[in-house]
C-alpha cells in the first residue's frame, strides 16, 4: 500500500462535491494523457495497447466471444469515450466535481494505468524502481506510479474513507 | 409451459395482493416440472474475475461493492481470492445477466470472463 500524504489530492468538501488539489501543470499533463487514451481506445482490435481495455468475455469459447465482441465492443468503446469526455471537461473546469464525475475520473485513471502497465509489461514483481533514469520507459514508470497514487486517493474519497 | 400459466409465476419482485397468492400456488407444479428436465440451456453462468498485477486492490474491492452491492467485507474477501487464488466467481445467473456483469466489469477495466457452471 502506498503511503498517504497528510493533505490528499482528492478531497470531499461539505457540499458532497469533490475537489482535486492538483496544480495546473498536473491538470494539463493529465488532460494530455486523457487525449492519448482516447486515441488508444479507437485503435484497431489487434493493437496490444488495448488488450486490457477490451478483454475476452468467453475465454473457453471463441465462437461465443466473437459474437459477444460483435455487439458489445462498440458499446464498450462508446462508454469509455463518454467517461473520457466527462473527465476532460472536469479537468478544464475550476468547479468541484460531482460524485459521478469523480467516478468517471477513477475509471479513466484506471484505464490509463492499464495501457501504461501493458506497455511497461508490469508483473506481480514490482520492479519499476529498477528502470534506469536514462531509459525511455523511465517516464512511463514515473507516470504509472503517479496514476496509482492518484487512483488510490480517488477510491478513498469515493468510498468515504 | 403455456404463456398464460407462465405469467402467473413471473414478476417475482412485485408486491402481490393477498388474494392473488393462490395463483402462485396453482403455478407451482410447473416449476417442479421444469427442474425435472434441466437442459444445458438452464445451467447457470458464472462470472469470473482474474488476477491482474496492474489493478489496485482497493480499486477492485470498491468496484465489487459498487457493481454488486457487496459489503466491504464481502468485496475484500472476493478481491483477496482474485489476488491469491488467481480468480474468483463474483456473480452467477442467466446468460444475459452474466453478459451484462461482464460488460460492466470490462467498463471498469477488470479482467472478467463468463462460462457455464459445470
Amino acid at each position: 500500500m502506498r503511503r498517504k500524504r497528510n493533505s490528499g489530492p482528492v478531497e470531499r468538501i461539505d457540499t458532497g462535491l469533490f475537489v482535486l488539489n492538483l496544480t495546473s501543470d498536473e491538470r494539463s499533463t493529465l488532460s494530455g494523457f486523457v487525449d492519448q487514451l482516447e486515441e488508444v481506445v479507437s485503435a484497431p482490435h489487434d493493437d496490444p495497447r488495448v488488450r486490457r481495455l477490451f478483454p475476452t468475455a468467453y475465454h473457453d469459447n471463441p465462437e461465443h466471444d466473437a459474437e459477444y465482441q460483435g455487439y458489445m465492443r462498440d458499446e464498450l468503446s462508446q462508454s469509455r469515450r463518454a467517461s473520457i469526455e466527462t473527465v476532460r471537461q472536469a479537468l478544464m473546469s475550476d468547479e468541484p466535481m460531482t460524485e459521478a464525475q469523480l467516478y468517471s475520473f477513477m475509471t479513466v485513471l484506471n484505464s490509463l494505468r492499464l495501457v501504461l502497465g501493458t506497455l511497461l509489461d508490469v508483473d506481480e514483481v514490482d520492479d519499476l524502481d529498477l528502470i534506469p533514469e536514462d531509459s525511455p520507459a523511465y517516464g512511463q514508470a514515473q507516470l504509472y506510479e503517479y496514476l496509482g497514487w492518484l487512483l488510490e486517493w480517488t477510491v478513498s474519497a469515493l468510498a468515504g474513507e | 409451459m403455456t404463456t398464460n400459466r407462465k405469467q402467473n409465476v413471473s414478476v417475482p419482485f412485485t408486491t402481490r395482493p393477498a388474494d392473488q397468492v393462490v395463483m402462485t400456488q396453482v403455478a407451482e407444479p410447473d416449476l417442479i416440472e421444469k427442474t425435472d428436465e434441466v437442459t444445458d440451456h438452464d445451467r447457470p453462468w458464472i462470472v469470473l474475475v482474474w488476477n491482474d498485477p496492474i489493478n489496485l486492490m482497493s480499486y477492485v474491492s470498491f468496484v465489487f461493492q459498487k457493481l454488486f452491492g457487496y459489503s466491504k467485507e464481502k468485496a475484500d474477501e472476493l478481491m483477496l481470492d482474485v489476488h491469491e487464488k488467481g480468480r474468483a466467481v463474483v456473480s452467477s445467473g442467466p446468460r444475459e445477466r452474466a453478459e451484462l456483469d461482464v460488460f460492466r466489469l470490462h467498463e471498469h477495466g477488470l479482467w472478467a470472463t463468463m462460462q457455464q457452471d459445470s
